[in-house]
């Protein structure tokens, strides 16, 4: 994948970039907001990852405008602060996700692959996780080869799930996507559906975690 | 001692003790009010008892039954009250009415007593304070019982009880102030000792933390205690902080230490695999590091937020969601269960007063700890109940659990109960940091999942309402500005005042209605209701005291300039304007000037001396038809038995009696009469101005003075309106126009008059006996006595 690094401490930079591209990713690294917003203007990433406290311009802004110009790449805040102010303005700057300072490696490249899936899910057609790969335009889910035979909803529900990796979802947000507003949909058919989906796609890496009372969050197996 | 919003002892002692002062004076004011009743009931009882035995004596029994003739001393005594209003009967008790008003109140339970009895009641919508005497009386039939009956309304007595009731408690308040001031003093000498330990405490140097010493006196050794025992746990709790300190210290240096140790090692490490194991191992290390160092900013962040007041309305639901949904992204929450239970709690009904980030804080930590001390595959549940009072927030776990024996010690700093589980031993001290800032309870217990079971209890905030109340505007519906005057005195000589008054206020009209004096009264009485005036003039003081007295009147506040002398005004409800004296109008012709006699006594001499001169050709008011006339006469007769001589003298004479002055003055002026006795003065003097014949004759020892009046009816449409027509007629400018413009005569005399008439009272002003305005003149009023009076007249006159 291609990225961008915003940090403008050298050290932690250089970790950082260490890992990634030993994990295979090909990363650029910025120090300046404002080269930063300059290069995000010309150039197209897979992925951002953005410090708040830079010199020129601060992370919100860059991110602020780059969600200006309609731009969706994916991007994840890095900050020190730990208070939930700041989470707010980052998500609602249109951040992706964030990470409080100091970092784990492993659960930065965590949220970087189910980030990049999610990304990847959405803009190209064909979707592949190990044995499962998910034709969008033919709206055909094949495990090792095979036809999963999923029905028309249980399509519409891996798409969704697919499209909202690592994203926690309620059970009326799935409803609310998979019915019309005539279907009147029962909160009971979503969890059936998800239970038939779930036994279907046994044997791949994708997982549907069910989190009572709260909905259900997809994610990759083999990202651990 | 006193603090910004806090209490004052010193100001909450002073306050009982104001407290205990008012409810004493309370109870003394009880009492005062009844006994300021009856002394000011005493003196004004005495006038009506006085009043009552004064009428009692003068009922007769004559051959046509019994009789009364009013005295005029008895409205007299009362009219030593200038304020109340009076009412009077006399009857037989269980029988019929003598005189006076036959539908007074009377207790049922009356026995006809030679003592005074006093009552009170309402009557014809006013209190009352009545007294009832009676006397026997030999009669035809026997001996009778006969009752006098006087009322007087109660407004003198109420004010008199209000002002000696307000002079003693102000007095008594007085005292209790100076009272107060002793127990001022007393409480800052008891406080002294608090105001040593004050002085004590705030020149300590921060760092001295032993005892307070002194010997408090028994009711503050409490308080002393305490300051006290407060030192003691504050000299712990700093030991507690240094401990603190240095185990952060300690902490965080032995977890650096180790990290360094591991990592020198690997650098110096020859073979890789031994490096890798170092490498692992100061991984492992930072990451307890990261952690501990965590906590401990949490820890201060918590610590810091719960100082200050930023607690806000916080939906619980929805940020525990929040939250929970944040935690499921980290991978490491992928293989635990977790599950919220939120008990069906409606929107709304989760409301509590929290700070939303330090309870992020302890539910992360919280859950954090599942994770970390239970399996990589833990069932962690979260539920969420509301009470009536209370929001209940549960977290469960299928942990290894805390044992009993340690549950108190768990939320203390730095006791990690687990050795090898990476615990910094400040997980669960946030969560009770959090829950101390919140008000809230926290308790640890096992869980129905077997593990610990932390149970926080917030607060519910509930929903207030406001009541805006909207203030009603209701404007007043507009009125035509219309003053209905009922007058009894000549359009004319009102016009030009009525003229003035409309030039004055242009939005106002004028309606001048003209009556008869008897009429007027009648007509005032008739209570019918249209048609009623705004004011109510007329020259008949007596009929107008009399329906004044009958309460029909309005209480006006005049303003200061425009008041009237005291005998021209009653009870603030009625007001005379005009200075109309009575004269004599002498043809200059039949009498000279210096013939003229200088007093009523020389007058009577005169006329008997002179009596077939004279015959027929004396003039004087029909008493009979005239109000004014019956007046002057009935004024006349009491300023001595002379005026009956003269009568008398007159009648032999022949006297010619009229209707009015105008007549009279007529009568002189065509040589019918010698002279007129007793004209009004005012309008005699401007028929006189223009007849070259006559003269105006005043005497020198007394001169019955009589004053025109106004009154506001209390059903007046305009009363305002009529205050100010009355005002008007006092002011400068209204006596000014009466004494230029109208043939009446002002009651408030300016320096120079002009007239003939007017240098005439100026020369001789002591003369002058204004007719007062009191009950006075209802003595000759009562029925009995004007029947008297008008057959001693008639006797007189020989008719």
């Amino acid at each position: 994948m291609r990225m961008l690094l915003v940090e403008d401490n050298e050290d932690l930079a250089e970790t950082i970039l260490d890992r990634l591209r030993a994990e295979g990713h090909s990363v650029d690294h910025e120090r300046d907001g404002n080269e930063a917003n300059e290069l995000l203007r010309h150039f197209k990433f897979d992925i951002v990852l953005l410090d708040v406290n830079l010199p020129g311009r601060s992370g919100y802004e860059v991110l602020r405008s780059l969600r200006n110009r309609s731009d969706e790449t994916p991007v994840i805040i890095l900050t020190a602060r730990s208070q939930i102010d700041d989470r707010v303005i980052g998500l609602d700057a249109g951040a992706d996700d964030y990470m409080i300072k100091p970092v784990d490696f492993r659960e930065l490249s965590a949220r970087c692959r189910v980030l990049a899936r999610r990304r990847a899910g959405a803009a190209s057609n064909i979707f592949t996780a190990g044995a499962l790969v998910f034709d969008r335009a033919a709206k055909q889910a094949k495990i090792d080869g095979r036809d999963a035979q999923l029905r028309a909803r249980e399509i519409q529900l891996l798409e969704i799930m697919i499209d909202n990796m690592g994203r926690m979802l309620t059970k009326e947000d799935v409803a609310d996507r998979l019915y019309s507003f005539e279907e009147a949909p029962s909160l009971n058919a979503v969890e059936q559906l998800v239970t038939r989906l779930r036994r279907k796609l046994e044997g791949t890496p994708l997982v549907i975690k069910t989190a009572r009372g709260l909905g259900y969050i997809a994610y990759l197996a083999e990202d651990d | 001692m006193t603090g910004s919003g806090g209490h004052s002892l010193q100001r909450r002692l002073l306050v009982t003790m104001a407290l205990g002062f008012v409810i004493l004076l309370m109870l003394i004011s009880a009492l005062l009010w009844t006994y300021a009743r009856a002394s000011a009931n005493r003196p004004h009882d005495l006038l009506l008892a006085g009043t009552a035995l004064s009428i009692l004596e003068r009922i007769s029994v004559g051959p046509d039954g019994a009789t009364v003739d009013l005295p005029n001393s008895a409205m007299e005594i009362l009219s030593l009250n200038p304020v109340d209003r009076v009412l009077y009967r006399v009857f037989v008790p269980g029988g019929r009415n003598l005189t006076g008003a036959a539908d007074l109140p009377a207790p049922s339970d009356l026995a006809p007593s030679a003592e005074p009895v006093f009552f009170e009641d309402a009557y014809g919508g006013a209190q009352f304070r009545f007294v009832i005497q009676s006397r026997q009386l030999s009669t035809a039939e026997g001996r009778q019982w006969f009752a006098v009956q006087i009322g007087q309304t109660v407004e003198l007595r109420n004010a008199e009880q209000l002002s000696f009731f307000a002079t003693s408690l102000v007095g008594l308040a007085g005292l209790s102030l100076i009272g107060l001031g002793f127990v001022w003093v007393a409480i800052r000498t008891s406080l002294a000792p608090l105001r040593q330990v004050a002085a004590d405490l705030a020149q300590r140097e921060p760092a001295d933390l032993g005892r307070v010493v002194g010997t408090p006196p028994r009711e503050i050794k409490g308080l002393f205690d305490a300051i006290n025992g407060f030192i003691e746990r504050l000299g712990r709790n700093r030991a507690l902080t240094e401990t603190f300190i240095a185990d952060v210290a300690h902490q965080t240096r032995t977890s650096l230490s180790a990290m360094q140790g591991h990592l020198s090692l690997a650098v110096d490490a020859d073979d890789p695999a031994q490096m890798r194991s170092r490498l692992i191992k100061a991984d492992r290390q930072a990451t307890r590091t990261v952690r501990l160092t965590n906590q401990l900013l949490a820890n201060a962040m918590v610590i810091h937020r719960s100082d200050r007041s930023n607690l806000e309305p916080v939906a619980l639901r929805p940020l525990v969601r929040d939250i929970l949904a944040e935690m499921l992204r980290d991978s490491r929450m992928r293989h635990i269960s977790l599950s919220f239970l939120d008990g069906g709690i409606e929107a709304g009904q989760d409301m509590i007063l929290g700070d939303a980030v330090s309870i992020r804080e302890a539910l992360r930590n919280l859950i954090e700890n599942a994770v970390r001390h239970g399996p990589p595959d833990n069932t962690v549940t979260i539920s969420l109940d509301a009470t009536d009072t209370e929001l209940v927030l549960k977290v469960e776990d299928a942990g290894p659990g805390i044992a009993e024996a340690d549950l108190s010690r768990a939320t203390q700093r730095f006791t990690s109960l687990s050795e090898n589980s990476m615990g910094s031993g400040l997980g669960l001290s946030i969560v009770k940091a959090v829950t101390d800032g919140h008000g809230a309870d926290l308790s640890l217990g096992r869980s129905s999942l077997g593990g610990l079971g932390v149970t926080l209890i917030f607060k519910r905030l509930l929903a207030v309402l406001f009541l805006v109340l909207c203030p009603v505007w209701s404007g007043t519906p507009a009125q035509a500005d219309t003053l209905v005057i009922h007058s009894a005195t000549d359009t004319p000589a009102m016009q030009p005042l009525i003229e003035a008054f409309e030039s004055r206020m242009p939005e106002v009209d004028v309606e001048y209605v003209e009556f008869q004096t008897l009429d007027l009264y009648r007509a005032m009485l008739a209570e019918a209701d249209t048609a009623r005036p705004d004011v109510v003039i007329s020259s008949a003081m007596d009929l107008q005291v009399d329906l004044v007295n009958r309460g029909l009147a309005l209480r006006t506040q005049l303003s200061v300039q425009s008041a009237p002398p005291n005998w021209a005004v009653w009870r603030s409800e009625l007001f005379g304007f005009t200075f109309e004296p009575a004269v004599v109008v002498y043809d200059t012709r039949a009498i000279s000037k210096e013939e003229l006699p200088v007093s009523h006594r020389e007058l009577a001499t005169f006329v008997r001396d002179n009596e077939e001169r004279f015959r027929g050709r004396i003039g004087t008011y029909d008493i009979a038809q005239s109000g004014i006339g019956y007046l002057y006469a009935t004024q006349d007769s009491l300023q001595g038995p002379q005026a009956l001589r003269l009568f008398e003298v007159l009648g032999r004479a022949d006297l010619k009696t009229y209707c009015c002055t105008s007549e009279m003055v007529e009568a002189t002026a065509r040589g019918e009469l010698a002279f007129a006795f007793n004209a009004i003065g005012s309008y005699a003097a401007a028929q006189v101005a223009s007849e070259p014949n006559l003269g105006l004759h005043f005497f020198d020892d007394y001169n019955l003075v009589m004053t025109r009046t106004a009154f506001i009816p209390k059903e007046a449409r305009q009363a305002e309106l009529g205050a100010r027509f009355i005002e008007f007629l006092l002011s400068r400018e209204g006596q000014r126009i009466i004494a230029d413009k109208t043939p009446l005569l002002p009651l408030i005399r300016e320096s120079e008059q002009q007239s003939l008439i007017g240098r005439e009272i100026q020369a001789r002003l002591g003369t002058f006996l204004p007719i007062r305005l009191t009950p006075g003149l209802l003595t000759y009023l009562d029925e009995l006595k004007r029947n008297d009076f008008m057959s001693a007249w008639e006797t007189s006159l020989r008719r």
